[in-house]
């Protein structure tokens, strides 16, 4: 997880091509977020996904962990993110009713890993970038924001690109949100 | 010294009626009076042993506004001191969770032993000339107390031993803290979120809320995560202890198996390490919940990953944290049989993720309910509005039941709650210096044929 051990990658017309690709779809994906259009959303993870977001301790410096290696605010499969959104998508998710407004700023993108040794439906590559969360609730003027930096395995399967693994790194130790009846 | 608002000495006469003026919920006089008179005499919980397992391994924790290092020394003896050197009182202590023998002062550099014994003072003999005693500028110490695993501190030297202040809730711990001889320890670190809440509706709800579960949790009953009927779901006992402010609810569904929903080396565990009383009280429990005084809670439930399959039990633990009037630092703890595999545990965290902390399925709407009544109760004049705190008012307690305390039947009821906000009330209401008596708390239920005596 250290960012020395990755290299600055290099720019040529295929690494273009492909940061346009994955920004685009992460761009999209944030927007069907955003929309609440969920059960769009989850199509976009591949079946044996992960979804995870490690707690965060502060530590003192060269302490062995800061994100905890067992602790989960979320712990998910493509299985539990999907009951997640069969709650959200009852009469009785209290949390989201009004619904929430939230809007996903995403940057930062750098593309640190492809692997080109496999199949060509089944490339990945991992993708790490900042997402500034930002909920607005009810008529509150006060925000509630989680900044975020995302790990992603994206692979690109027949259908385009799906999510295979995505860790997300909160920087707050002690989170301001009242929860989490969002994602992400 | 904090004047005391004229509606909490008017809630000694309404509390025995059922009501409880909505602005003990969200008021910045009672949160002033809550540090002076309940956080600073009552005891505190402060930490899981398990999450200072090795000499030198510490964690910050909070009493009321005060941060306190928790530190287990080099002989494995826990200690804890106030976070402030006592220099100039700045934060000696920086990092959440770690492992130290010292702790320095990076202003000027006093170094206090994870004894608290101040041993380092830069330039002790240009600047002091021999003058300072090292003896007396230790870290200032806070008295401890544990029951199975749990840490309690009070700031109060005067305080009854934890012993007498649990009064009895030991029995109703246990389900929570002894799954087998060897107990529990956290699964891992906790989970911390603020929030415009004030903890005082989650202690009460922790107390034994069943009402709320339907409709609040209503989701897990629609995807099909609970068979339960409304008929059972209110089956089972909700005890109190009273003048301690301690409260359980347990809820039964009958014909299941014993201890259901828990692995057999848990069932097993439970039976070793239950007396044959708090066996009979807990071998049926579908679910229980509740509440230390002031702000510990507990709640054992099934929950699976997806609808239709079986339900695992799950123990979560959790500390409300007051951070100002109306707004809470939430504090949320899984913990584990000692005794299971770490498949096990693991697989039992993954449940609790997906039911609680701050994405927990259940906890969403409870913050939401939570949030937005601190807010209403804030308002100017709710003082002057009334809550209804109805439920039970005349029951009769159980005469048959092996737990202490009062237990009544069936254990959705707001008998507990009466207890809970005497029991604070009687804090905030005693002056600094004297003792808080535990038998000037009124009775929380006035059974209807004892009723002339209760005029």
């Amino acid at each position: 997880m250290l960012l020395q051990d990755i290299p600055l990658p290099a720019i040529d017309l295929d690494y273009i091509k492909l940061y346009h690709e994955l920004y685009q779809f992460l761009s999209y994906e944030a927007l069907l977020m955003s929309e609440r259009r969920y059960d769009d959303w989850l199509a976009l993870f591949t079946d044996d996904a992960v979804y995870e977001v490690p707690i965060r301790v502060t530590r003192e410096r060269g302490a062995a962990w800061e994100l905890s290696p067992t602790g989960r605010l979320f712990d998910d499969t493509k299985e539990t993110l999907a009951v997640r959104i069969a709650r959200l998508n009852t009469e009785y998710a209290w949390a989201e009713d009004p619904p929430s407004r939230v809007r996903y700023y995403l940057s930062n993108l750098l593309i640190t890993s492809r692997s080109n040794d496999l199949p060509e439906n089944q490339q990945e590559v991992t993708a790490r970038y900042n997402v500034l969360v930002i909920r607005t609730r009810g008529e509150l003027p006060d925000i509630e924001f989680v900044s975020t930096h995302r790990q992603d395995r994206l692979r690109h399967t027949q259908d385009g690109w799906r999510i295979a693994h995505r860790t997300i790194i909160i920087d707050h130790s002690v989170l301001q949100v009242r929860n989490l009846s969002f994602f992400l | 010294m904090t004047t005391i608002p004229e509606y909490l000495v008017k809630m000694r006469e309404t509390l025995p009626k059922g009501r409880i003026p909505a602005k003990i919920f969200n008021d910045p006089q009672v949160y002033q009076l809550e540090k002076e008179r309940l956080f600073s005499r009552a005891w505190v919980f402060l930490a899981h042993e398990s999450e200072i397992p090795q000499p030198g391994d510490y964690v910050l924790r909070w009493i009321a506004d005060l941060s306190v290092i928790l530190v287990r020394d080099e002989h494995g003896r826990i200690r804890a001191f106030r976070n402030a050197c006592t220099h100039r009182g700045n934060q000696v202590c920086k990092a959440e969770m770690g492992n130290a023998s010292h702790f320095r002062c990076s202003y000027h550099g006093w170094t206090f032993k994870n004894t608290g014994e101040l041993v380092g003072v830069p330039y002790h003999r240009e600047v002091y000339r021999g003058q300072l005693d090292k003896n007396e500028w230790g870290l200032h110490p806070v008295r401890i107390d544990t029951y199975a695993g749990l840490i309690f501190g009070t700031l109060d030297p005067n305080a009854d031993s934890l012993e007498t202040y649990l009064g009895g809730f030991q029995f109703y711990l246990d389900f929570f803290l002894r799954p087998g001889p060897e107990g529990t320890e956290v699964y891992a670190p906790p989970e911390r979120w603020v929030a415009d809440t004030d903890w005082k509706i989650c202690a009460e709800n922790f107390g034994g809320d069943g009402y709320h579960t339907p409709v609040a949790h209503q989701f897990g009953f629609a995807l099909g995560f609970y068979p339960s009927t409304g008929r059972t779901h209110f089956m089972g006992f909700a005890a109190h202890i009273p003048g301690c402010g301690h409260c359980i609810g347990i809820g039964h569904t009958p014909g299941l198996p014993p201890f259901p929903g828990f692995p057999p080396e848990v069932v097993e565990g439970y039976q070793q390490a239950l007396t044959p009383e708090q066996i009979s009280v807990f071998r049926d429990a579908r679910m229980a919940v509740a509440t230390v005084f002031p702000n510990l809670s507990f709640l054992i439930q099934p929950f699976s990953l997806t609808p239709g399959k079986p339900g695992l039990k799950f123990c979560t633990m959790r500390l409300w944290h007051p951070r100002g009037p109306g707004r809470i630092e939430m504090w949320t703890w899984c913990l584990v049989p000692k005794h299971i595999s770490p498949e096990l545990k693991q697989e039992i965290y993954r449940v609790y993720s997906l039911a609680f902390g701050a994405a927990g399925t259940f906890e969403q709407d409870d913050f939401e309910n939570w949030t937005n009544l601190s807010r209403q109760n804030a308002a100017f004049n709710a003082d002057t509005f009334e809550l209804a705190y109805l439920q039970g008012l005349d029951w009769e307690p159980l005469s048959d039941f092996p737990g202490p305390g009062y237990a009544f039947t069936p254990y959705v009821t707001e008998i507990g709650f009466r207890n809970l906000w005497g029991t604070w009330l009687n804090y905030l209401l005693t002056p600094p210096g004297e003792r808080v008596d535990p038998t000037k708390v009124p009775p929380a239920f006035y059974p209807a044929k004892h009723a002339s005596a209760a005029e």
